[in-house]
């Protein structure tokens, strides 16, 4: 299995000088081709920054970090890399159409490609013959969903999701659930955060929990299925993170 | 994927946003209305009317473009950041200096789109009063007025990673409309300075790009008088333009190529 992800000894501060506080500290992990791994945490543990420290947002401290077999940041690793960031809100001058193409076109796609990839990718994450209007009138779920296609549309081999469910009603993530089920079984890579356990639990070969930047725990699918016979991965979490349950196992 | 590609589909991005956001509509009309009211005063003879026209409207024509320009220029990166639209672009297959060569080609081709409006009314009123364009003078000057406006957008940018979002528009209103004064300050203070300040303005003279030289519209007014530049004198001025503008994009990729976003 080829390695997606690989990262070593992660560490990355903001602030400067006196001011700097460790954000990400000592993470270590592998995300291998085909893997659907979910990255849970609370508020502030640490999730965006590492996922924005692979996608070459934010510069490590120490440690290594690639993606594809790039190093993060580099032009060529994003080649194959599809990104959700956390809550964005995109041009609310443009149609959804529009910024697909702008999207699209700066994934590598051609004019031709992008025409009978616009209306698929719409359908979708639910937005069928959404196309022609204008992001102004979209609400907060068509925003994240209008962020879900952007980055499926230039069918990604990894896709990195911040908040992966954010914003989204009941009917939103149901729809999520199964767009996500049928990438992991084409065989895209899945790396993901979200606060929704049950979702992760139900999509994830591999579960990484970080805490305060420190990866905590990680667990593998045949635990997660011993975890889900005894008590809910919520729960779980929540004893791990309060240390109740043994931190690395 | 070709860089060209990437720089003119975030240029249509930009493009797209002003003339849909209608700050340039309403630019336009407020500067039709101004150049309208110039068409109706009285008390000239017909060529007194058609110089003072041209020199009304050249001079509402150059600001309202520069007006447009720093509203667009010194938005596009901090609403960037804010908005966090910033994260899926550049997680495509694009480096910073792409993103920001697109960037400042958008504001142009804005800039570009608003001379072109106004040239059309220009135009019109000027044949409507009967009155000469002087086409050599008036191309080289929307030219260089278009050159004025990359350095310009050039300098927003930078500002806008320097400071916030409101304080780059300030400064940037101010290094605009205070561009004719600094220059003219610069000529006279030098006589009186001693040598420590006569350094100093030479060093201002330098560091800061005169806007001035990029303005021909006193030149465009007058036709009867002035000449078209030479083919030397206009290349001296493009290469001023560009060689600043370069130095600026640059000042703009270094302090923003390894930013943490």
């Amino acid at each position: 299995m080829n390695t997606m992800i690989h990262v070593e000894g992660l560490k990355v501060t903001y602030g400067r000088g006196a001011h700097r506080v460790p954000a990400v500290q000592d993470v270590t992990f592998d995300v291998g081709e085909g893997e659907c791994v979910g990255f849970i945490g609370a508020n502030g543990a640490g999730k965006s920054t590492t996922m924005k420290a692979l996608m070459g947002f934010l510069y490590a401290d120490a440690g290594v970090a690639t993606v594809c077999g790039h190093p993060a940041g580099a032009p060529e690793g994003r080649r194959s890399v599809g990104y959700l960031p956390e809550v964005a809100v995109y041009y609310p001058f443009m149609k959804a159409r529009e910024l697909l193409e702008l999207y699209g076109t700066l994934g590598g796609m051609s004019r031709r490609d992008l025409r009978a990839r616009i209306p698929e990718v719409l359908e979708e994450v639910g937005l069928p013959g959404r196309g022609n209007e204008l992001l102004r009138t979209f609400s907060k779920g068509m925003q994240q969903r209008l962020g879900i296609a952007q980055a499926l549309v230039a069918r990604p081999r990894l896709l990195v999701l911040d908040e992966v469910s954010s914003g989204l009603d009941p009917l939103g993530r149901h729809d999520l659930r199964i767009l996500l089920h049928r990438l992991k079984s084409n065989g895209c890579t899945l790396f993901f955060s979200s606060h929704e356990l049950s979702e992760v639990e139900s999509l994830c070969n591999r579960i990484l929990m970080i805490d305060r930047g420190r990866i905590i725990r990680e667990i593998a699918q045949r635990d997660l299925q011993a975890i889900g016979h005894e008590r809910s991965l919520e729960s779980f979490f929540i004893s791990v993170v309060r240390g109740e349950a043994p931190r690395h196992g | 994927m070709d860089r060209l590609r990437a720089i003119a589909v975030i240029a249509k991005g930009v493009l797209l946003e002003a003339i849909r956001r209608k700050d340039v509509y309403a630019i336009v009309l407020i500067c039709c209305g101004l150049i309208g009211l110039t068409m109706t005063v009285d008390f000239f003879d017909i060529e007194g009317l058609t110089k003072f026209y041209r020199e009304i409207a050249l001079k509402l024509m150059d600001t309202f473009t520069a007006v447009a320009v720093i509203l667009l220029a010194s938005r596009q990166l901090p609403r960037e950041f804010e908005q966090r639209t910033i994260y899926p672009l550049l997680a495509r297959p694009i480096g910073r200096l792409t993103f920001l060569l697109g960037k400042i080609a958008g504001v142009c081709a804005a800039a570009g789109f608003c001379l072109g409006l106004f040239m059309a009314i220009f135009i019109a009123g000027i044949t409507a009063l009967g009155g000469g364009v002087g086409w050599p003078l008036f191309l080289q000057h929307v030219f260089l007025q278009m050159l004025q406006m990359l350095l310009l957008a050039t300098a927003c940018f930078v500002l806008s990673l320097l400071c916030s979002r409101d304080a780059a528009l300030a400064l940037a209103f101010l290094f605009y409309f205070t561009a004719s004064l600094f220059s003219g300050l610069t000529v006279i203070l030098y006589d009186f300075a001693g040598p420590a300040g006569r350094a100093g303005l030479w060093l201002l003279t330098y560091a800061v790009p005169q806007l001035d030289l990029l303005d021909l519209s006193e030149k465009a007014v007058h036709i009867e008088i002035w000449p078209p530049l030479g083919w030397g004198t206009m290349a001296a001025l493009a290469a001023y333009a560009l060689a600043y503008s370069l130095a600026l994009l640059a000042i703009a990729h270094a302090l923003f190529r390894r930013r943490p976003l």
